[in-house]
């Protein structure tokens, strides 16, 4: 049984289908890249596994156990840690108080809060902030800002971690810190589900990748594999042709 | 966010709560009754500001005043039941309409909760005036002076109460509430996705903040010994409720305080200078607060203030 | 049942709608416009029912002729609060901005009761008594020229924001202000045409409300929950929806105050129920917003 397994998993907004029947499964200490053109249904999928929307259609199923209809709050307890495309630290909060915030509420059983601080703390060491969890996020630089947002996912303890677009604006230099970070969280056990753009990162770091496009699932498999196959090429093709204006 | 604690701050405190217990027999009765005034304001202040920290902006507070107040009051009118239960039971009560109207609003976001609370306030107003033989309507409702008109009686039980919702707000601070509440705030579906329940979140602020100011509507009944529905639901305690942690600092347990204690300063001193209308300060310090000092009294404190002291002290 | 008292409640009910519809316009022009709800919006009303009143009583000046120096005073008067305390916080969250305008609101409110007391005022007319018979139904003469001035204005306004240069510009921003600007037009102008406009349709509203009901200091309050039940019900921001709102809400009012024992008490309290139903319903309001 893999670690995720979803069916036939769609969902439409006012008409148009954003996700339309998606299967996929992901199995225990894989790293799948979900990749696809602009408006392709990606985090859109990610907003259905992490509870946020609603599926019209279609199982989602973490290790057996169904997550269709439970509230984002109570799927993160079961296991999923997410971050955001769009940078969303609290913004009154420190840098720890916004890993801790995740890490007292987020993971099951309850932690005190000295322990809570405790793994906080260790978390923003790992993940290079270390020096500073007492800076508010706005004063943060864009790579530190995404380091918050794995910190805070981490700080649940997930058992499949979504990450939505981590690699985007960052320098050549904050990307390979990055895979490597990723690479390590594979060895801590996590199983890894992203979202990028990035192809270099893609090609590099994925055991298996998923291509999405309006909405469908159009190919799957090794990023070599994926990489050749000629409907992924027509639809990013296409995608670049609607892009350079009729 | 976590409190450091200092000797200091322990000091002030203490010296602070021995010159309010000697206070009354420092002073006459009407400075007795304006501290009365002023601490069952801060008790308003104080618990708006708990419903506040969910990002639940309430403009009618009244409401759960009103029911307060009419609860120790007709309790008081069919059972005879004594005043310090009557207003215990006003803060029960209030914690009960709370609790549905918490569950009720909770798709409400930013404005459209704000109407919902003016517009529950105004229809309790509405529905009291039209049913007077349950509730006394326009005529409004009388009990017998608290404790037989002892004033240090009153002063000392509403300073008690407002030293347990301090309490209350200190312990809130310094639990995983504070870290759920702030998270709940800022950004309910970032908190939501983080394991936090906004749900209980939001209706135990809004059930919190209901008891103490229902508690103090079932004091003023008692303590004003007269309420009428266009009082005690009126739109000038939802005002006032907001008006005053928002001039001190939000999301502090100074900033609703001294934001009481200064803006019921100006309002007691216009309040002899005009007969009607001295709310206009209210307006005057919520324009003002919004465009030139967002953070308020405490923002001031923290951000202009104290660096001076730092500076000094290197 | 009765068709007469049925039809008389009918038209009473519609005269009234458009009353409350011409106190609606400027809330709906501004939020949909700026997206900013006007808290202080019923004040501005109230200012200028009591510009009305003052006029008639110390200048003999017929309300229903005021409506253009309402209109107009208050128009300027919107202009200046603009500048000073919605410019700046255009920007700010929403929180601050209810904040700000509830300010406003609350300044205005007892602003009004320390220079004007609180004792209610009217404003009788020499036809203030007089009714027309339609059929079966008796219709008031300062109802039916209120409902007529407010036909009017809706009518004007809707000319304005089709037909001339700067109420475009508004239905242009309303839609897209970015768009707007990289096409030229001066948004912030916009901005604080719209708000000048909203609150001389306030004005002109006021002078209607001054004939019809007691220009009373909290009359401003009174009026701005039913124009927020009319938002809820019609939809924010979009003025067919205000129309439509003003019906239901004038029509509901006025059938409750007919056929429910004691009615006209529980009537005032039709607006206030109307909205926490439909808002605990539907969070979004009925129709839904065309700004979110």
């Amino acid at each position: 049984m893999s670690l995720l397994e979803i069916n036939g998993l769609t969902k439409h907004f006012g008409g148009l289908a954003a996700v339309q029947k998606v299967s996929l499964a992901i199995d225990l200490g894989e790293i799948v890249s979900l990749i696809g053109p602009n408006g392709a249904g990606k985090t859109t999928i990610f907003n259905l596994l992490s509870g946020v929307y609603l599926p019209d259609e279609g199982e989602i199923r973490l290790d057996g156990e169904d997550l269709v209809g439970h509230r984002p709050f109570e799927i993160c307890r079961k296991g999923v840690g997410r971050t955001f495309q769009i940078m969303q630290p609290f913004p009154h909060m420190t840098v720890l108080e916004n890993v801790v915030t995740s890490g007292l509420f987020g993971q099951v059983p309850r932690v005190p809060m000295r322990m809570a601080e405790g793994e906080a703390r260790e978390l923003c060491r790992w993940v290079g902030l270390g020096e500073k969890t007492g800076v508010y996020p706005r004063n943060l630089p864009v790579a530190d800002q995404k380091r918050i947002e794995i910190a805070r996912a981490l700080a649940v303890k997930p058992k499949l971690l979504l990450l939505d677009e981590v690699m985007s604006g960052l320098t050549p230099t904050e990307t390979s810190e990055a895979i490597k970070l990723v690479r390590q969280l594979r060895e801590r056990g996590i199983t890894i589900f992203l979202i990028e753009h990035v192809m270099k990162v893609v090609m590099d770091i994925s055991d298996r990748v998923v291509v999405l496009h309006h909405g469908e699932k159009i190919s799957e498999g090794p990023p070599g594999q994926v990489a050749h196959d000629r409907r992924v090429i027509e639809a990013y093709l296409g995608e670049q042709i609607e892009n350079s204006g009729e | 966010m976590n409190r450091s604690f200092s000797w200091k701050k322990a000091l002030f405190i203490v010296l602070l709560l021995l010159f309010a217990l000697w206070f009354p027999r420092l002073v006459d009765a009407y400075f007795l009754h304006l501290a009365v005034t002023f601490f069952l304001a801060m008790i308003l202040a104080s618990s708006w500001d708990i419903l506040a920290r969910t990002g639940q902006v309430s403009v009618g507070q009244a409401a759960l005043f009103g029911i307060g107040a009419y609860t120790a009051a007709l309790l008081f009118k069919w059972v005879h039941l004594s005043p310090v239960l009557g207003m215990l039971a006003g803060g029960v009560v209030s914690v009960v309409v709370a609790a549905l109207l918490g569950y009720l609003t909770l798709r409400l976001r930013g404005i459209y909760f704000s109407i919902t609370t003016i517009a529950f306030a105004e229809a309790l107003s509405v529905i009291w005036l039209m049913t007077p033989a349950v509730t006394g309507g326009a005529m409004g409702l009388s009990t017998p002076p608290l404790f037989g008109g002892d004033r240090q009686q009153a002063y000392y039980l509403i300073l008690g109460i407002l030293i347990f919702c301090i309490g209350v707000v200190w312990m809130i601070e310094a639990s995983r509430l504070n870290f759920a509440f702030t998270a709940v705030r800022e950004n309910e579906e970032v908190a939501n996705v983080m394991g936090i329940n906004p749900t209980r979140y939001k209706v135990l602020a809004f059930m919190i903040s209901a008891f103490f100011t229902g508690f103090a509507g079932g004091f003023y009944s008692h303590y004003n010994t007269y309420i009428i529905p266009y009082e005690v639901f009126g739109l000038g305690i939802s005002i006032a409720c907001l008006v005053m942690p928002i001039f001190g600092g939000l999301y502090t347990i100074a900033g609703p305080l001294i934001g009481t204690m200064i803006v019921k300063v100006i309002e007691e001193y216009l309040r002899v200078t005009v007969s009607y209308g001295h709310q206009i300060a209210y307006g005057l310090i919520l324009i003002l607060v919004v465009l030139f000092m967002p953070d308020g009294v405490m923002g001031i404190w923290r951000n202009k203030v104290l660096p001076l002291f730092r500076t000094v002290s290197r | 049942m009765e068709w007469a008292d049925f039809l008389q409640s009918f038209a009473n009910g519609l005269l009234i709608a458009g009353l409350y519809a011409a106190v609606t316009l400027g809330l709906t022009l501004v939020l949909g416009v700026m997206g900013i709800v006007n808290f202080a919006h019923g004040e501005i009303v109230m200012l200028g029912a009591y510009n009305t009143f003052w006029l008639y009583t110390l200048l003999g000046i017929d309300p229903l002729l005021s409506i253009a120096l309402s209109g107009l005073l208050l128009f300027f008067i919107g202009l200046f609060i603009y500048r000073f305390t919605i410019r700046p916080i255009l920007n700010d969250p929403p929180l601050n901005q209810l904040l700000l305008t509830l300010g406003i609101s609350i300044f205005l409110q007892n602003l009004a009761m320390i220079l004007w007391k609180t004792d209610s005022r009217s404003v009788i007319t020499s036809y203030s008594g007089m009714s027309l018979s339609l059929g079966v139904v008796n219709v008031g003469m300062t109802r039916l020229l209120t409902f007529l001035i407010a036909v009017g204005l809706t009518l004007f306004l809707l000319f304005f924001l089709y037909k001339a240069r700067p109420g475009r510009a508004m239905r242009a921003v309303s839609e897209n202000n970015t768009a707007s600007w990289l096409i030229g037009i001066n948004v912030q102008k916009t901005y604080l045409l719209a708000f000048g406009v909203a609150c001389a349709l306030a004005g002109a509203a006021g002078a209607l409300v001054s004939t019809i009901m007691y220009t009373y200091p909290m009359v401003g309050f009174k009026l701005s929950l039913k124009a927020f039940c009319i938002l809820v019900l019609g939809g924010l921001g979009n003025i067919p929806g205000a129309l439509f709102g003003s019906l239901i809400l004038g029509l509901t009012e006025s059938f409750v105050g007919t056929y429910v024992p004691e009615g006209s008490g529980w009537a005032e309290g039709i607006s206030f129920i109307l909205i926490m139903i439909i808002l605990i319903i539907k969070p979004t309001g009925l129709v839904g917003t065309r700004r979110e």
